[in-house]
């Protein structure tokens, strides 16, 4: 609405920032929880003298930073990238409100770059003491930035007081804060165990450093299965009622559910009898099933700590469709069309019989030919539904929902969208724009699959 | 044709967290930091390249070099990357996201060209043999793709910032390449006639920092290497000065003379800003001089020399920074004014980034600190 909207036929561009966001979030954790895991057990390897471990522990540091540094750095900026594109409001308002907390964490960034370059860059040749500092200094700077990011993002779900008093420190530490700084801490540990295991299964042999990795890393990887569960609960307990909701109301979301808690227990379950138990189970292919399923559960919880915020992109503040919650009213009395500045823009440029003056006069709009309002129904679409719904074919394409949905049906949901379901803004325009969006609604609508028994016309006795 | 006020948003973000000046100041800061190792991935692949191409042990010898600390280089000069990007983000959202939506692919694939490039300047440097020998085929070949896409990347990056200032144009792109008013984000900003100038010009400029730290890393970090190399690479890097001087000073003038609106040649031109102007015009001159002066002695450059001129050349940068974001200002100021916004100053936040920007300055100077001292020598500045 303030900005022109990214139109990504079938996908959504918002469905973008959820791809790019997992891809990140797969390495992201892992560059922190191996950040642990490398002063850790250089630590421990410099205690018991283990050169062999050692080296093992040099070649692992060069894969990582090769992966983290790299990868998980750009796609860190990608996601910034893309929420910039496929949603600017609450872009903007983040960034206005937590510009310090970014700038905050680029400064750990900048720590956790040099920490990494001097502890791998000049491995064996510094002083034992050195070495694990720097090693140290890694791992909580990258720690850090974990925490700053975790309350940036958990106030999407719940700003808590903030939607009072605008205050930094209470978006910052949210009523979500905690519950996800223990989860994605616990993340951060058990998904860079499965990182070492695959990594040391497949590139070491069958033989004691195998089986000493295995065995050192199993603790870390349990204990962050029993933080993530922990963090879960209290992200479960604190979130608002309506994401709550969310997860009962939408089937999708009701299956993913279960399915994370299905991958979370296989994964915790291949980890104890595996691992922990029985070292020396470790094998390539074990190793490989376990990072699939650990990668699959995260990207699982991943998108549901997305989907369960709808209708808002931040809870009471901002609407899925780019507009503030306070507009609502306003934008149901002047027209969404006048509203938005692309919107209005384009109606000037490309019906200026309906603008009176500088504004649209909604009651003109259902004097335009049919055609025409069929368009303006389409740009209606695609500032108010769009960013949730893809068209005729694609992410939950709206041809396809509204299936044999009479004309009265349709305009019924448009005027009531938040009504039968509350996952979805309130309607934020006009009765006239109702009308015209309707009448776009219609033209994408499938007919009634063919062939169904009783046809329409025996319904009745004759 | 659609009056660019328009298209402007005005409601939101309607205020600032800091004063106008602070997000300037590190807008332009950042900046600054950013070009210089910016600069050396987006004209020194390529010279590198060729460098090593030629055959001439030395030029061999500043292209390995010169490769072995790229990966560093692209690490921080992403990372400072970032500050600019946010502030612009804070004081320029109602123009910087309008511009970028609209060539949104080709904006997102600035990110999916910096990974393959970032990763071939790798694969590149993963050679360990420190020899003059030619590099393979196919390392070549990841060279050659990586500096590629970095000029590429540049290309989109001046695309995105001239669009932002070019408001007279987002109409007809967004038309072009619009679905029932949403757009397509595929447009590019080629027809303005800035682009082009401006890309090419930064890319003269780059030249001359490149040569700059050609001379900077023989004169710190090269002390190692024979002194007809040190001799040699001084003398290289004035020449190649010069080169860049040449391109930054031809597309520099035509991109101040044709694409400076009347508005914008009469304030840096015929105001008290064009001391700024010239001094932004003649800064890279001074560096040149200063380099041949020292490289005429005869002597191999030292550590001294090589940080004086790497300040030089950041001066350079800083008021090409400068002028830029003034000449910004100036383009922007019919339709928005970021400038006169009210400031809710966020004073704690603002306090924590100072202290944790202290904390961190000095946590990395202890680390760098540390780690050169108990290595005896001069950390050779490679992973
Ligand atoms: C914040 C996201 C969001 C926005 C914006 C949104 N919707 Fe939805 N809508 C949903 C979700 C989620 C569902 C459930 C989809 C499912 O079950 O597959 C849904 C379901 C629907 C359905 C199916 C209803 C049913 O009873 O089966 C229709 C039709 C629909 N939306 C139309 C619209 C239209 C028209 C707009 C714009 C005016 C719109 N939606 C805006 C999220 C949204």
């Amino acid at each position: 609405m303030h900005f022109p909207w990214w139109y990504v036929p079938e996908l959504t561009s918002p469905m973008l920032i959820a791809l790019v966001a997992i891809l990140h979030v797969l390495v992201a954790h892992y560059a922190v929880g191996g950040g642990f895991f490398l002063a850790v057990e250089s630590s421990f390897a410099y205690r018991t003298k283990d050169q062999e471990y050692l080296d093992y522990l040099k070649r692992h540091a060069r894969f990582f930073i090769l992966l983290t540094v790299v990868f998980g750095a750009i796609t860190g900026v990608g996601i910034w990238w893309t929420i910039g594109l496929a949603s600017p409001l609450p872009t903007a308002l983040l960034i206005q409100t937590f510009v310090f907390g970014w700038a905050t964490e680029w400064v750990f960034f900048v720590i956790e770059l040099t920490a990494a370059f001097l502890f791998y860059g000049f491995w064996g040749k510094l002083p034992v003491r050195l070495h694990q500092t720097l090693g140290w200094i890694y791992a909580w700077a990258a720690w850090m930035s974990l925490v700053l990011i975790t309350g940036i993002t958990a106030f999407m779900l719940h700003p808590g007081r903030w939607l009072e008093d605008q205050s930094f420190w209470s978006g910052f530490f949210n009523p979500q804060f905690w519950p996800q700084v223990v989860a994605r801490t616990g993340g951060a540990l058990l998904l860079s165990s499965l990182y070492v295991y695959l990594h040391v299964a497949v590139t070491e042999g069958q033989g004691r450093l195998r089986d000493l990795v295995e065995n050192r890393s199993a603790r870390p990887a349990l204990l962050g299965a029993i933080l993530i569960t922990l963090g879960g609960l209290g992200w479960f307990a604190l979130l608002p009622e309506s994401a709550r909701a969310v997860m009962s109301s939408a089937a999708v979301i009701t299956v993913l559910m279960m399915l994370i808690f299905v991958l979370t227990a296989v994964v915790f379950v291949l980890l104890y009898v595996g691992p922990y138990r029985n070292p020396g189970w470790l094998s390539p292919g074990f190793a490989g099933a376990l990072f699939l399923f650990g990668i699959a559960a995260f990207s699982t919880g991943e998108y549901i700590r997305e989907a369960v915020r709808k209708p808002y992109i931040v809870y009471n503040k901002v609407f899925g469709n780019q507009i503030f919650v306070e507009q609502v009213p306003e934008l149901r009395q002047n027209g969404y069309l006048e509203g938005g500045v692309w919107t209005r823009a384009y109606v000037a440029a490309r019906y200026p019989q309906v603008m009176n003056g500088r504004s649209i006069d909604e009651k003109k709009l259902l004097e335009l030919p049919q055609s025409d309002q069929v368009k303006l129904g389409e740009v209606l679409f695609q500032y108010h539904c769009n960013d949730c719904h893809a068209t005729t074919r694609g992410y939950s394409a709206v041809g396809p929902l509204l299936r044999g949905w009479s004309r009265e049906r349709i305009q019924h949901l448009v005027e009531h969208l938040d009504e039968g379901h509350f996952f979805m803004p309130p309607w934020c325009g006009t009765p006239e724009e109702a009308e015209i969006l309707t009448s776009y609604l219609e033209t994408i609508a499938l007919p009634r699959p063919a062939g169904m028994l009783p046809a329409r016309a025996q319904l009745e006795r004759p | 044709m659609m009056d660019p006020q328009s298209l402007v948003n005005t409601q939101y973000p309607n205020q600032l967290p800091a004063p106008f000046w602070f997000i300037e100041f590190f807008k332009v800061l950042g900046f600054a930091l950013h070009a210089f190792p910016m600069s050396l991935w987006y004209a020194g692949i390529l010279l590198a390249m060729g460098m090593s191409a030629s055959g001439h042990p030395l030029a061999r010898r500043a292209s390995w070099r010169l490769m072995r600390q790229m990966p560093l280089m692209v690490a921080y000069g992403v990372n400072l990357g970032i500050v600019p990007l946010l502030f612009v983000q804070v004081g320029y959202a109602a123009v910087f996201y309008p511009a970028t939506i609209l060539m949104a692919w080709f904006w997102l694939g600035i990110i999916v060209l910096l990974i393959p490039a970032y990763y071939g300047v790798y694969l590149y440097g993963a050679d360990q043999r420190q020899t003059d020998e030619p590099v393979s085929g196919w390392r070549m070949a990841a060279g050659v793709v990586s500096g590629i896409f970095f000029v590429v990347i540049g290309f989109l990056f001046a695309n995105g910032f001239s669009l932002m200032t070019n408001l007279g144009a987002w109409s007809s792109l967004w038309q072009q390449q619009e679905v029932a008013g949403a757009t397509l984000g595929l447009a590019l900003n080629t027809s303005d006639p800035t682009l082009w100038s401006r890309w090419l010009m930064m890319f003269g400029l780059a030249i001359t920092t490149t040569a700059a730290w050609l001379a900077i890393d023989g004169g710190l970090f090269g002390r190692g290497e024979p002194e007809a190399y040190r001799l040699w690479v001084g003398r290289f890097a004035v020449l190649l000065y010069l080169v860049g001087v040449a391109v930054f000073g031809a597309f520099g003038l035509w991109y101040s003379l044709a694409g400076w609106s009347v508005e914008v040649q009469t304030r840096m031109w015929y105001s008290g800003w064009v001391v700024l102007t010239v001094l932004t015009a003649l800064s890279p001159i001074g560096v040149l001089a200063l380099l041949g002066a020292l490289v005429l002695r005869g002597k191999p450059l030292g550590p001294w020399e090589a940080s004086a001129i790497g300040l030089a050349q950041f001066i350079v940068l800083l008021l090409n920074a400068a002028s830029r974001q003034l000449v910004q200002n100036l383009e922007l100021s019919a339709h928005f004014q970021p400038w006169q916004m009210p400031v809710a100053l966020q004073v704690g936040p603002l306090g924590m980034f100072l202290a944790a920007f202290v904390l961190g300055a000095v946590v990395v100077g202890w680390m760098i600190f540390q780690t050169v001292r108990s290595l005896g020598k001069v950390a050779p500045g490679e992973p």
